[in-house]
């Protein structure tokens, strides 16, 4: 593991715990080392995309294949977007089964570990979008940052075609409950736009949030 | 018929449906069965193909059609898997009139994780496969297919809705990863022990890879499975080119990988996603004539979990004997208010000691042992992936667990009486186990080796008739204590022996039953189980937590050549035990550090040393009033100013709830009681499964001396009422995570409010905040967890 890229992952899950812009103490650090440890040996990372052609139809809504979206905050998101990505990614039953075992004998430790496992999935999700745009570059495509169904005005109950057209359940193990709660509980499912213009500085994450006075805000 | 030929000769599958259809012009996202109604004409052309490019069984397109997965106004379910197998049987019988082509219902999974993981009740996964394999067997179905299985306990649902509700044959395959698991975790062996345990006709794997990156999964089950073996691979692995997935194996390559896969050993051939009927038109010409290899029968001893399996007979298994309230006070009141957490910490604890196998065993008077021995088991495989061993006296009881058990479980037991086998059997015979046979019957226990000899061998006998093997068997030796039955050692060791010489059968003892009525039983009980393990003894339950037990069993299989290099052993034994908490510990003995210290810095050992300490010469309510309530306000008010984090808060939480432990039981030594501030019960509203953030209330709610009845996740509203109702409950605390699940939570707060009007409410979770609390009508918003603390003591403030 590269120095560089553990520090983010424990910065990350640092924020995550709630620590602000205060340092962390080192039982907590010790128990961040650990938890990843715990992952990586516990986590399945799977993911799955696909690309369909992108237009916005007449009466506003965004359609991909036979998916129709209307979302105000979405269409602003995917401005000059010619491609749509759809993306689900999951890190597996084995990560909640260590949440579940954790928080009965050790819930600081199952609290830790939650806070990494959301780390290390949104690094994960990371990496496989940095796959995805540079395959999509060589079409001249860049990727916006990703968005997913929850966010701003995009209806979390797009949830359901999206895993469909990926059929997730299938290929990465990924379903969701009545409610729409993804299970296993630590995945993602996301759209992501691709433009024939590269963006410059484009905002992504947690950054991108209208919400300033969040606790978790990174910066 | 078709029973008759597997495994005698070479079996031919179809090809892919959903590639061929999507070639037609189905959507991404667009239900393929529709087309069953919608393009009748291609469903059977496709049929018509691979009958003609030489299928043996063609496969129905009813992958995605089961309530769950399918909606559709237009067609009922009903009319689509009519119409779907009345294609397939049209198409076979237009075939050539001297060879016969079977049609298979193709079963795939439902979409949904079932629970614990998932929402998923499994007998509603059930009934879901009945519906489907009801409607497809009166259509006229040959036999039915199960594919594409992810999940082991989804698949143990859908055979058995094929098993009692269809008399045909049953095929089921799963779908591998590249490391040779499940998505859920589980391995071949697993897999193969659960498939055998439910009586399939065959099993193998499809889907997920290419023919070639099949064979090491291909040979682990040839090399753990008695059955035939089916093999369906996908054209290569999955490519992507212009947002379309495509699959690049030619049918010429295909066609020879299968020859392969034929030669290797597996009896029925087909493919899945990507290939065509000219993959199989190649495959079935190349691999004709070709002779199969017969399945050969396997001698293992094995029981499985959804993650694991153990195999008996090399060196001696451990099985946890800590979950069984015979003696045990502690776990009698657990399971009397039902703490299902105090046992899962047993499961837990058994397993860091180093268990192979759990015992389960719930059973006391005036509880409902058949609803508690099924929630126990299913629990348990929430947090641990050993084997369970189901063991109860009570029939509905054993088959309550058996049904929803993830696996192929150990039961304990069967005896040699004839009422005991004739209740047992069947139920090993229907669900699959490994069950364990005690050596007595209508006249008692034997008192020697010859007489429990015999009535082993009558249990194997009356178990064929069944059609269950002796690997499935084990035989309980019996030990007798040797303070009433001066032979009895020697009488179970040469049993054992004989067990393991003449009749060739696995062997398990209850070994501590030997020392009992005598002082100091861990030195007779630790020499007793090295002698048992070397007379043969496959699995001793026992209390991993002895130190002394366990100092037998690394020593046994480090002498007896059981232990490479001694590697166990020495990974047991070379390190001096140290306790779990970086930071102070190891500093002192605890002596320095005050209770107080230990609770602010979150030392649990710590904490627990001190108190220990110094209830030798202190009163435990001085000992809460003058330092730990001190320590957990000083804690809670770091955290309200932000000195103190969530982590930090719970390290301090956790060692408050350890010296708690210490005091409680000086308490109940004494009679004394400390005064509970007043009862609360708190849920995750229905829908919702995340329980982090109730669990996080629950722990400080418990350390501020609240009794909390935590009803868990994804808990209905009634449910809710009616605990509050019944037990007269002033004070309720809800979580949701998602704004989907808050409109449960706010239909618990109406009902609440209907039903119980004295009952406060409480809500907390990540997307409520003050404007939506009081939208939907609770009495406090908490923002985080020291809130409701705050909010549960004023409440019951002057009570």
């Amino acid at each position: 593991m590269l120095g560089e890229k553990m520090d983010r992952r424990v910065k990350e899950a640092i924020r995550y715990l709630g620590f602000g812009k205060n340092a962390a103490d080192d039982r907590t650090l010790s128990m961040i080392s650990r938890s990843y440890k715990e992952l990586e040996r516990e986590a399945s990372p799977k993911h799955i995309c696909r690309v369909f052609e992108m237009s916005v139809t007449g009466n506003g809504e965004i359609q991909a294949g036979k998916l129709l979206i209307r979302s105000r905050s979405l269409i602003r998101n995917l401005q000059g977007c010619d491609k749509l990505v759809l993306f689900g990614a999951t890190l597996g039953t084995g990560v909640d089964k260590l949440i579940t075992r954790a928080s009965l004998t050790d819930m600081a430790g199952a609290v830790v570990l939650q806070a990494c496992a959301c780390a290390y999935l949104e690094e994960y999700c990371d990496e496989c979008q940095e796959r995805i745009g540079e395959e999509l570059k060589m079409q001249g495509r860049y990727l916006r940052p990703r968005f997913s169904p929850g966010y701003g005005d995009f209806d979390i109950h797009y949830q359901e075609p999206l895993m469909r057209m990926l059929d997730c359940a299938k290929t990465i193990g990924l379903t969701m409950t009545e409610s729409f709660m993804m299970t296993p509980t630590k995945s993602v499912t996301a759209v992501i736009g691709a433009s024939p213009v590269e963006e410059r500085c484009p905002v992504s994450g947690c950054e991108a949030c209208s919400r300033k006075d969040c606790p978790y805000r990174r910066n | 018929m078709l029973k008759e030929r597997l495994g005698k000769e070479l079996l031919f599958f179809d090809g892919g449906m959903g590639t061929l259809l999507q070639a037609k012009g189905l959507e991404p996202g667009e239900l393929p069965e529709t087309w069953n109604i919608k393009h009748p004409e291609e469903i059977r052309e496709i049929h018509r193909q691979y009958i003609e490019a030489g299928s043996d069984i063609i496969l129905t397109n009813t992958f995605g059609a089961n309530a769950l997965k399918f909606h559709d106004e237009s067609c009922s379910l009903k009319e689509i898997v009519e119409s779907a197998v009345g294609h397939a049987k049209r198409a076979a019988e237009m075939a050539d009139p001297c060879r016969k082509v079977y049609t298979a219902l193709d079963i795939g999974p439902t979409g949904k994780l079932l629970k614990p993981m998932g929402d998923l009740e499994f007998e509603r996964a059930y009934e879901t496969f009945k519906e489907v394999m009801v409607f497809g067997e009166k259509a006229g179905a040959d036999l039915i297919h199960i594919e594409t299985m992810s999940d082991t306990f989804e698949l143990k649902a859908a055979v058995l809705a094929a098993k009692e509700n269809t008399s045909l044959p049953v095929f089921a395959t799963a779908i591998f990863d590249d490391r040779g698991k499940l998505l859920t975790g589980a391995d071949v062996p697993s897999v193969t022990a659960l498939l055998e345990g439910l009586r399939v006709d065959a099993l193998g794997i499809n889907c997920g890879m290419g023919p070639e990156q099949m064979f090491s999964v291909l040979d682990q089950f040839l090399e753990y499975s008695s059955l035939p073996v089916i093999v369906k691979p996908n054209a290569g692995l999955p490519k992507q080119r212009d947002g379309e997935t495509y699959y690049d194996v030619s049918p010429d390559e295909f066609a020879e990988a299968m020859w392969r896969i034929a030669k290797r050993g597996a009896v029925v051939v087909g493919g899945c996603c990507g290939t065509t009927p000219a993959h199989i038109l190649k495959m079935t010409e190349k691999c004709r004539g070709l002779s199969p290899v017969s399945p050969v029968e396997k001698e293992y001893t094995v029981v499985s979990s959804y993650g694991q399996s153990v195999f008996l007979g090399e060196g001696s298994r451990i099985i946890g004997e800590r979950i069984n309230p015979t003696g045990k006070k502690r776990l009698k009141q657990a399971l009397k208010e039902h703490d299902l957490d105090y046992i899962l910490r047993e499961g837990i604890m058994q397993e860091e000691k180093g268990a192979h196998i759990l015992d389960v065993n719930v059973g006391l008077p005036d509880i409902d042992e058949p609803a508690l021995m099924r929630e126990v088991v299913q629990e348990l495989q929430s947090v641990t992936s050993l084997p369970l061993q189901i063991d109860t006296v009570d029939v509905r009881a054993l088959e309550n667990s058996l049904r929803i058990y993830n696996g192929k479980p150990m039961i304990n037991s069967v005896s040699g009486k004839q009422e005991s086998m004739d209740q047992v059997f069947p139920l090993v015979r229907r669900y699959g186990g490994v069950v364990i046979g005690l050596t007595l019957d209508e006249d008692g226990i034997p008192s020697d080796a010859d007489g429990r000899v015999r009535i082993a061998r009558r249990i194997i006998a009356e178990a064929e008739k069944y059609g269950i093997q002796k690997k499935d068997i084990v035989i309980d030796a019996l030990a007798m204590t040797i303070s009433s039955e001066p032979e009895g050692a020697k009488v179970t060791l040469e049993t054992l022996r004989r067990l393991r010489d003449e009749v060739k059968v696995c062997t398990v003892l209850g070994v501590s039953n030997i020392s009992f009525g005598l002082p100091n039983r861990p030195v007779i009980n630790a020499a007793f189980y090295t002698m048992a393990m070397l007379d043969g003894l496959s699995a001793g339950i026992i209390n991993p937590a002895s130190g002394d037990m366990m100092k037998s069993w690394y020593a046994y299989h480090a002498l007896m050549g059981f232990d490479s290099n001694c590697e166990r052993y020495i990974r047991e034994y070379s390190a001096p035990q140290q306790g779990q908490n970086p930071g102070l510990s190891g500093t002192s003995k605890g002596t320095e550090v005050s209770l107080r210290m230990a609770i602010e810095k979150g030392l649990k050992d710590e904490a627990h040393a001190v108190t220990a300490e110094q209830v030798q010469t202190k009163a435990p309510l001085d000992i809460i009033n003058d330092e730990l309530i001190p320590a957990l306000n000083q804690v809670g008010e770091g955290f309200e100013k932000g000195t103190v984090f969530l982590p930090q808060l719970l390290m301090s939480a956790e060692a408050a709830k350890s010296a708690f432990a210490v005091l409680k039981e000086k308490m109940d030594k004494s009679g004394e009681v400390q005064e509970k501030k007043g009862r609360i019960v708190l849920a995750t509203v229905r829908g919702d499964i995340h329980d982090i953030g109730k669990n996080i209330v629950k722990v400080l709610l418990e350390n501020y001396s609240f009794e909390v009845i935590d009803l868990g996740k994804d808990v209905p509203p009634e449910t809710i009422v009616n605990t509050v109702l019944e037990q007269k409950i002033r004070l309720a605390g809800l979580s949701a995570l998602m704004t989907t699940t808050v409109v449960s939570m706010e239909e618990t707060i109406r009902l609440l409010r209907e039903k119980a009007p004295e009952c406060r409410v409480m809500v907390g979770g990540a997307v409520l905040n003050q404007e939506y609390a009081d939208m939907i009508g609770a009495d406090f918003y908490g923002k985080d967890a020291m809130q409701s603390v705050y909010y549960a003591e004023e409440l019951f403030q002057g009570e």
